[in-house]
């Protein structure tokens, strides 16, 4: 089936990339990496039917904040000589995936043991943009305007943190 | 199905947490941490399209939006310690140690 074959390029496409974080030395291909990632988990958020969620991970994940974290990089100016070095980055990463192993089957065994679901058509405005705002301003109204009030602080601390100028030295 | 997009998200939270842990660069940590928000976000949207509600992509855009004002926040503070140590190492950041 033509979905199964997306599936399985997706996935790939997405683990290749979190490998590729994880393993490269400069943040700028780490950075590059991400983005494929964060790309082909919209190509899923598609197959799963959640049209407003592919398009906002696109915008906002792959495009604002993506962006945000390549200007940083590029506004520190990172050069190869300034990277910590991490020579035995690889063997804390065999370390770190010895470790990781048990969690990591355990949590599959978990997935494993759900029912088996059939795959169900859905109706044609799941995902869609009115039946998520609605829902939202309906049954979320609450969280939302916390959300609000919490992006908010995040601006003002940014500004103060970033913003700040010392006046004696 | 379900269980495949399942196991997926597990293993980009186990890369996530495997860049946390192993690496030094703070920049790394910090898109690491990202990519587990990716993960569970995952699990949200499969979640809800296997159950057929769409409570789950709600949940979706208030971890978006969290991690919007984690970005700002995060970056802000790499950029202090950058002028402060001139380094990205996470190891040079000890100023809590006391």
């Amino acid at each position: 089936m033509f979905a199964d074959w997306l599936f399985t390029g997706f996935s790939i496409l997405s683990v290749l990339g979190a490998i590729g974080l994880v393993t490269f030395r400069h943040p700028m291909n780490g950075a590059m990496s991400l983005v494929i990632t964060l790309i082909s988990l919209a190509g899923l958020y598609a197959l799963l039917s959640a049209k407003l969620i592919f398009a906002i991970q696109l915008i906002v994940y792959a495009g604002a904040i993506m962006s945000l974290i390549l200007f940083i990089i590029m506004f520190l100016n990172v050069q190869t000589d300034d990277l910590p070095e991490e020579k035995d980055r690889f063997l804390y990463l065999i370390g770190g995936g010895v470790v990781l192993a048990p969690v990591f089957f355990f949590l599959k065994k978990i997935v494993q043991s759900l029912p088996a679901s059939e795959t169900t058509i859905v109706g044609n405005g799941f995902g869609g943009v009115k039946e998520v705002g609605l829902l939202l301003f309906k049954d979320w109204l609450l969280p939302f305007e916390i959300v609000s009030i919490l992006l908010l602080v995040a601006l003002i601390g940014a500004v103060v943190l970033a913003g700040k100028r010392r006046v004696s030295k | 199905m379900i269980q495949d997009y399942l196991i997926l998200s597990i293993i980009l939270f186990c890369i996530g947490i495997l860049g946390v842990v192993s690496r030094r660069n703070v920049l790394i940590i910090f898109m690491s941490i990202e990519l587990m928000l990716n993960a569970a976000n995952l699990a949200f949207i499969t979640f809800s399209r296997f159950h057929e509600s769409m409570d789950g992509h709600v949940l979706v855009m208030m971890v978006m939006a969290v991690a919007a004002a984690e970005a700002a926040l995060a970056l802000a503070v790499v950029i202090l310690l950058h002028k402060h140590k001139g380094k990205l190492d996470s190891n040079v950041f000890s100023l809590l140690k006391g």
